[in-house]
């Protein structure tokens, strides 16, 4: 190891011991700093057990927390980033939490969530052995660049990389990576089945509908979500592929899937649920994990961070969602709609930096689909805006209640009882689920006192 | 009933931020009055559409790719356009589609796209993609002669200049170019901005300066319309502009 290499663990080890000492959370801070100093400090590290990443648009947070759930099993030591803390900065203080003074991480498996930018950055000075490609939708925008550059991105690192890529084949926009390096033969696709949501026409926007390599407009057999579907470009032939996974018989009443044969319980009942448990389900079948183990996993375990989060207050079942862009929005709705009888909805809508200041994406929601919809309470730095959008799909305006301030909204949502679902965008989840406990916390004293009295 | 007909350009390439609420907020304040907004699309290849049948031609910006592809369609079309401007036609452009319309647009890989040169403006990106005015604006605009605030998103790397009459003055963010006091092209038919949002979410007098000039066409009477319950957009609008500033 160099000197400087061997300076920044030590220098990094010593701010992690003296935050904690104050009774800091480290966060991003220490990787932050370390970053300022030494521009390749994550080549500082030594990582001699396999890393598997996790990126794309939507589902990263719940995949890393799958697979890691999964690689734990048999008493495995893992090292991951449940809660995101996906950007460079935010890997490196993971690593230098985990590291011994000479820079050795040691662990069976590193499970690593990663931001879609920053995958070369991370990889380019970390072995990385697989890849997880999810999907590539429109995601904060003004933050990261139109998609296509993201997508650019992440195939010039995929160009010299010859590990192993685990992607969507059903999602051109990820697709199109398969054959960013043709001397990796380590192409590993999964598809899903038709099931018996998918449409002939796209149901809400999307991107990538013309063929990346010779520019002619893709066609599908049928649209799964968005732009996800079986597609193929009838000019190069683009998009036929021999998938490594082919999920079938998607059942959402069940619910359940089927792989290789074998049938499979879920947790949740949404195709794009559906879409992350196959990846989920490749990655651990390329590294040979136990069928019993996966079948647990599918039935049982729940990532419960406000990724399809239930709770009950007061005799109301409330089902919250991450939603940051209109994909994740559309996918709730579609929930939403499949539940029979009347509902009211929560959207906490923010437009913080990590959100993406700009909130038009709300515009590609389609609400027009709302059924038996009794009231909407909407909340966040942006509730007028979201309000606005849902009563210009012909929503009655008489039903939307503004509260832009949480407690207010969750005293609001709960003055009824019945079937509630929240939608909230990035750093709108957290807040939203802390006020639901509180609420809850305050209905229960106000209960044990009456009960006292 | 009453019926407009609006022309929606390119809306499979064209639809970056949101811009097709625009086409959705048109539809839902004409509908509130009584008016059916019919609504057609011309895409790329489609030879017989006659624009001069329209009353709104409408364009949403798009990502470089997008407005490369759409170029040489766009230009063929060039005599139809014009001749539906020359008619009164009122064109709505956001973005791209502002862009698309001037006498060219020099993206960030340093292609030169030829615009429709319907109007005197040009504009040229810079090559560091990351170069880009992005954040919240409000502007200011004259509606029958009285003033106007207009607030929106913009998120461009083109810089557009030679703007002989811009849609509004800046209040808060940039604007034509970096730091400009300037946004925007106007005309008595003509919005052309950088505004997503989109650009009639939260300002329900232009969308309703955009059907009143439309209607009074059609009518040959000046076309006064129905207010609205529009006491989310006002709220929205004060929250914001408290926020700013402005």
């Amino acid at each position: 190891m160099s000197i400087k290499n061997a300076f920044t663990i030590v220098f990094g080890k010593l701010m992690v011991k003296i935050l904690r000492l104050l009774g800091r959370d480290a966060g991003n801070f220490p990787g932050l700093v370390l970053w300022t100093v030494n521009k390749d400090c994550l080549k500082a590290f030594k990582v001699e057990c396999p890393i598997i990443a996790v990126t794309g648009t939507n589902g990263k947070t719940s995949v890393t927390n799958y697979l890691s759930h999964i690689f734990s099993s048999g008493g495995k030591k893992i090292i991951t980033n449940p809660q995101g803390n996906n950007l460079d900065t935010g890997i490196c203080s993971l690593l230098l939490q985990h590291c011994d003074m000479k820079g050795r991480v040691k662990a069976d498996y590193l499970v690593l969530e990663t931001d879609e930018s920053h995958v070369p950055v991370v990889y380019s000075k970390l072995k990385l052995e697989t890849l997880v490609l999810l999907n590539f939708f429109r995601d904060q925008l003004d933050r990261n660049g139109e998609v296509e550059t993201l997508i650019l991105k992440v195939k010039k690192f995929l160009e010299t990389f010859e590990g192993n890529v685990v992607l969507n084949a059903d999602d051109p926009n990820v697709a199109r990576l398969g054959l960013a390096n043709p001397n990796n033969k380590n192409i590993y696709y999964f598809s899903v089945d038709k099931y018996s949501g998918a449409t002939d026409k796209p149901y809400e926007v999307g991107e990538g509908k013309f063929c990346p390599f010779c520019d002619t407009e893709l066609v599908y057999d049928y649209y799964q979500y968005s732009h996800i579907g079986r597609f193929h470009c009838p000019k190069c032939g683009f998009g036929k592929v021999k998938p490594y996974t082919q999920i079938k018989n998607v059942d959402l009443s069940a619910p359940s899937f089927e792989a290789d044969g074998e049938t499979y319980k879920t947790a949740h009942n949404s195709i794009y649920y559906m879409y992350n448990m196959s990846a989920v389900y490749s990655a651990a079948k390329l590294y040979k994990f136990d069928k019993s183990v996966l079948r647990d996993t599918f039935e049982h375990f729940e990532v419960n961070n406000g990724r399809m989060e239930r709770f009950e207050i007061g005799g109301s079942r409330l089902l919250v969602n991450l939603a940051k862009n209109p994909v994740g929005a559309n996918m709730t709705l579609r929930v939403m709609n499949e539940q029979e009888g009347s509902k009211e909805l929560l959207f906490v809508l923010n437009d913080n930096l990590a959100d993406g200041h700009d909130v038009s994406w709300i515009w590609d929601i389609n609400f027009s689909v709302f059924k038996d919809v009794d009231r909407v309470i909407t909340s966040g730095t942006r509730a007028y805006d979201i309000a606005i959008r849902i009563k210009c799909s012909g929503y009655d305006p008489d039903k939307i209640f503004v509260y832009p301030d949480l407690d207010d909204a969750m005293k609001a949502l709960f003055s009824t009882v019945g079937e509630k679902f929240a939608i909230a965008n990035y750093t709108a989840v957290q807040p939203t689920r802390a006020a639901i406990k509180r609420y809850k916390n305050s209905c229960e004293r106000t209960e044990e006192q009456n009960g006292k009295a | 009933m009453e019926k407009l007909k609006l022309l929606h350009m390119y809306p499979n390439m064209l639809d970056l931020y949101g811009d097709s609420g625009n086409v959705e907020i048109l539809s839902y304040r004409c509908r509130e009055r009584g008016i059916e907004l019919e609504v057609s699309t011309h895409m790329i290849g489609d030879r017989e559409t006659d624009f001069t049948q329209f009353d709104i031609i409408y364009l949403g910006g798009g990502a470089d790719f997008e407005q490369q592809l759409l170029a040489e369609d766009l230009l063929s079309c060039k005599d139809k356009i014009a001749a539906a401007y020359n008619a009164g036609s009122f064109f709505l452009m956001i973005c791209g589609g502002y862009q698309l319309m001037g006498q060219y647009y020099k993206d960030s890989n340093g292609e030169k796209i030829p615009g429709l040169g319907l109007f005197d403006y040009y504009t040229s990106a810079s090559t560091d993609k990351r170069c880009r005015c992005i954040g919240n604006i409000v502007v200011e605009t004259e509606i029958d002669g009285e003033k106007y605030k207009v607030i929106g998103f913009e998120n461009h790397g083109g810089q557009t200049v030679n703007v002989k009459s811009p849609f509004g003055k800046v209040l808060y963010g940039n604007g034509n170019e970096f730091e400009s006091s300037a946004e925007g092209y106007t005309e008595e038919n003509v919005i052309a901005t950088y505004l997503h949002g989109p650009l009639l979410s939260k300002n329900p007098k232009l969308s309703d300066r955009i059907i009143s000039y439309c209607m009074t066409v059609r009518q040959g009477v000046k076309y006064l319309p129905k207010p609205l319950n529009d006491k989310l957009e006002n709220d929205c609008r004060k929250q914001l502009f408290e926020r700013l500033g402005v």
